[in-house]
């Protein structure tokens, strides 16, 4: 690779030695917030790979039971909780403290101040959650979706994410310029939200629990907002960086992306109560969270027409870019989940959606089609910069998308149009429940199936990032970080 | 839910109400501070001397 055109990288790329002395302050910015990003990077890919195995497990136990059976530790109600903490706070949270920190550093053109705290907080995040998940392995699993974790260890979540947390707000105080982008804004609001979700889910429902339903409406209305407003926000402000960004292009509407992001801010927060639809709440309260969610419409189709306006013309070149193929996959997946999950919340969707594996799969479709993809896009952008250092391994990459695309659209499909058979006829009283389980069984089959391409695509991600880390010998001989080629040859898989 | 229960559910409805006004509060502050004028310029903001505006940052590596 060290024999790649060295025109067009040298043109681009901010870290060539010809364009020494104007990349300093990037550089610098780079500099300071290197160690923290590759720890929250690698802590991120440890928890999707631990994810993925726990995932594996409940996946292949919901059609055969028996898988296991003799351990209480890989029970499916422990693995499936297993599963979702270590991808929600695992992977989520550390691949959001590292790339949403460095693209907010970036913005802020702002150095990231003593960065050794932020690394400290970030080993003691890791240190609560692995806590936390052995605890729900080890039996100690609270009963609330979501919450899951044992009291004994969130105190210690709560209190490193405020160390990390503010680090991003601390970049934003010291920004060079005034004006703000909507990255810095999505960041910025998201890094309040997530604090205000967790602490106040965690003091009324596991520290002093509200009475009866009021905790079913706090666990939702946290549930949902995590998605919502904490990785629907980051996802979003990468997005908005890298789309611009890599294509050399301004957003489409600057004015678009900005109402985009206040619909969300003032809106979002209402929606998820439409969990509860049919339960013994107040039936106004429902139905303000079914308004809610449909005026979603609005800051979705924004947002959707925003980025396909912006790579109008450039398809080629969105192809041609690792970052841009998994944030484009992401950026159309947020438009699709989001319009469904609209439908999902009218009455007469949800009677047959609930309690279905379609809520299942729509869950997937947001946190791994829409925000993981996204992400995977933003470390593809990331490391390059911070280590200077090209990529080892274009066919790993490839590997990667091609198994995390094909997995997660054949889980999806798979989930959604056999939850949707399966709401149809647990609504038919004539149907056996037991017929009605059995007919699930294909569906499910193709879920572990589906699990199997995106377990491909993580250890190719896995393999492809550890070894651009490590042998550092045999990758280091670039001309920059940029990872051009030329043109006519690269981007055909 | 009878009348009385309708109490249990005031810490949340508070909190939304603060997390709603907060929120508006946002967006007062962000159109005193000039943020909502100006959109053209603003969007072209994220690129800078070292990483210029028209230039493709990011393709497949060689190999």
């Amino acid at each position: 690779m060290s024999n790649a055109p060295q025109s067009n990288s040298q043109s681009v790329s901010p870290y060539s030695s010809q364009n020494a002395a104007v990349r300093a302050e990037l550089s610098e910015i780079d500099a300071s917030i290197r160690s923290s990003a590759i720890f929250f990077t690698i802590s991120a890919i440890f928890w999707l790979l631990a994810g993925t195995v726990f995932a594996l497990i409940a996946a292949y136990k919901a059609h055969e039971p028996s898988f296991m059976g003799d351990s209480a530790l890989t029970t499916f109600g422990r693995m499936r909780s297993a599963h979702l903490n270590a991808m929600a706070l695992g992977w989520g949270n550390n691949i959001i403290f590292a790339v949403g920190l460095w693209i907010m550093a970036r913005l802020c053109r702002s150095p990231i101040r003593h960065g050794g705290v932020l690394l400290i907080a970030g080993a003691f995040w890791n240190i609560g959650l692995t806590l936390g998940i052995g605890g729900i392995i080890a039996g100690d699993i609270t009963s609330v979706e979501w919450l899951e974790i044992p009291h004994y260890a969130t105190p210690l979540l709560a209190i490193s994410y405020a160390l990390i947390g503010v680090w991003g707000i601390v970049a934003f105080k010291f920004r060079k310029g005034e004006h703000v982008y909507v990255s810095q804004w999505y960041i910025l609001a998201a890094l309040f939200w997530f604090p205000w979700l967790y602490v106040i889910a965690q003091v009324m429902i596991i520290w002093f629990p509200a009475r009866g339903v009021v905790q079913s409406v706090t666990n939702w209305w946290f549930a949902h907002n995590v998605l919502g407003l904490w990785l629907t926000p980051m996802a979003l402000a990468t997005a908005y960086y890298l789309i611009p960004k890599v294509l050399g292009r301004p957003i489409y509407s600057y004015y678009l992306s900005v109402l985009g992001f206040w619909a969300l801010a003032i809106f979002y927060n209402w929606a998820g109560v439409h969990h509860l639809i049919g339960g013994p709440i107040p039936v106004w309260l429902i139905s303000a969270g079914i308004v809610a969610s449909v005026m979603m419409v609005i800051p979705v189709i924004v947002v959707g027409l925003n980025h396909h306006m912006s790579v109008v013309g450039l398809h080629k070149e969105v192809w041609r870019s690792p970052t841009l193929r998994f944030v484009v996959f992401g950026a159309i997946s947020y438009t699709l989940v989001s319009l469904i999950g609209s439908a999902m919340a009218v009455r007469s969707v949800n009677e047959i959606t609930h309690f279905t594996h379609f809520t299942v799969g729509h869950a997937h479709h947001g946190v791994y089609a829409f925000f993981t993809m996204i992400m995977f896009g933003g470390v593809y952008y990331m490391m390059p910069r911070l280590l200077n250092r090209e990529w080892p391994s274009a066919p790993l990459i490839k590997l990667h998308f091609w198994g995390s695309a094909i997995g997660i659209t054949v889980m999806v499909v798979a989930l959604q149009i056999g939850g949707w058979i399966q709401g149809v006829e647990m609504n038919n009283a004539e149907i056996p429940f037991l017929e009605i389980v059995q007919n699930t069984m294909p569906w499910l089959q193709a879920r572990t199936v589906s699990g199997l391409f995106l377990t491909v695509g993580h250890i190719a991600f896995a393999v492809n990032f550890f070894w651009m880390l490590f042998a550092a010998g045999a990758v280091r001989a670039k001309q920059g970080p940029t990872l051009l080629d030329s043109t006519s040859k690269e981007g055909a898989a | 839910m009878d009348v009385d229960s309708y109490t249990d559910l005031m810490p949340i409805i508070l909190l939304g109400v603060v997390f709603f006004i907060s929120a508006i509060g946002m967006l007062y502050w962000s159109s005193k501070r000039g943020q909502l004028r100006n959109f053209d310029d603003q969007a072209s903001t994220i690129f800078t001397d070292e990483e210029p505006e028209g230039e493709i940052s990011d393709s497949f590596p060689s190999k």
